[in-house]
């Protein structure tokens, strides 16, 4: 098989695959011959033969169950999920907005439930499947300002890991990628001094590469790693 | 709308399935009475699951909208909807016709 073709047969879901970590994750997998369906809140930003998108805001339970019917209209199955999509609110606890928090707990962590819970139904019936969390660098680093965001990221791979048994006589398996800092608009909400001394801090002081992500995404989801599940794999030293 | 002996047709179906993955010697065998959850249950937790998720699809497959077996109240009803095969049919036909 030639690096071109390995994701060939294979459709990934993707959510917030508009922009950031969700669309190069999209764009390679895309490359590689996957068929995917991208779930975002907004409209497509880029088109593709083999890309179908839909507009789902993940943290709706009535939403999600819609998009997965649009998408059983388009494919008989789902093999790869990347929840990507999040949103982040950086602020003191003490002045954060009730419903920024609300947001976060919403789109980080119930919507990668529905989504995984929905996506699971048809793997089962593959008997192969491969769940990939995108968490962060936060859940271990718990920094300042990210209250709600970092325990949505922990929450997200006690999630991970907890799905990954119950999916685990299906050979589904269920992974947590945690990332760190890279360029992506996401980032640009946040204080660059505050980003430097992140990186600074880091055992790899440097920010991610688009391939540090997507190397650990071809890992995660190829056939050989059938009997790595529950795992959280962070980038750049931290633990 | 889905009448009783469809209903049970699907939840055979479903059991059908399980069945099929199963060893000769392992085989559920099928029937009104045959005992989803509880003591006497011939299912196993995950193949329950299976079950539900199977008979939930083919519902909304025939009826055309989402039927969920596993809310509050199937979870709070005095006998389980899931004790057997006719208790489970019998949910069912109830939850049609509520929401014909």
């Amino acid at each position: 098989m030639t690096e071109v073709e390995a994701y060939a047969g294979k459709c990934a879901l993707i959510t917030g695959s508009r922009r950031g970590v969700g669309r190069l994750i999209a764009e390679h997998l895309l490359k590689h011959g996957a068929r995917v369906i991208g779930f975002a809140r907004g409209a497509a930003t880029y088109a593709h033969p083999r890309y179908d998108h839909f507009q789902v805001d993940i943290g709706d339970p009535a939403s999600v169950l819609k998009g997965f019917s649009d998408l059983k209209k388009c494919v008989d199955t789902v093999h790869i999920v990347v929840n990507n999509a999040a949103v982040l609110t950086s602020q003191y606890s003490m002045i954060m907005p009730p419903a920024s928090a609300q947001a976060m707990l919403n789109t980080n962590l119930l919507g990668p439930f529905l989504v995984s819970r929905e996506a699971s139904k048809l793997m089962r019936k593959n008997k192969w499947g491969r769940i990939i969390n995108i968490g962060s660098m936060a859940a271990s680093l718990e920094p300042i300002g990210d209250s709600m965001y970092a325990a949505c990221k922990a929450g997200l791979a006690t999630l991970s890991n907890v799905m990954a048994k119950e999916l685990a006589p299906l050979n589904v398996t269920c992974n947590t990628l945690a990332v760190s800092a890279i360029k992506t608009d996401m980032l640009a909400q946040l204080p660059q001094d505050k980003i430097a001394q992140v990186i600074a801090g880091l055992p790899i002081p440097r920010f991610a590469e688009p391939d540090d992500i997507l190397n650990v995404v071809d890992f995660l989801a190829s056939e050989r790693s059938s009997y790595i599940t529950a795992q959280t794999i962070y980038l750049g030293g931290v633990n | 709308m889905l009448n009783k002996d469809a209903i049970q047709s699907i939840i055979f179906r479903a059991l059908e399935s399980i069945n099929d993955e199963r060893k000769l010697e392992d085989q559920i065998l099928i029937s009104a009475e045959t005992s989803l959850f509880g003591a006497d249950a011939v299912l196993d937790s995950l193949s329950l699951v299976s079950v539900i998720v199977d008979v939930e699809s083919a519902l909304s497959d025939a009826s055309g909208r989402e039927i969920s077996l596993t809310d509050d109240r199937a979870m709070s009803q005095s006998v389980s909807p899931f004790s057997d095969v006719s208790t489970l049919t019998k949910y069912i036909s109830l939850l049609i016709a509520e929401s014909a």
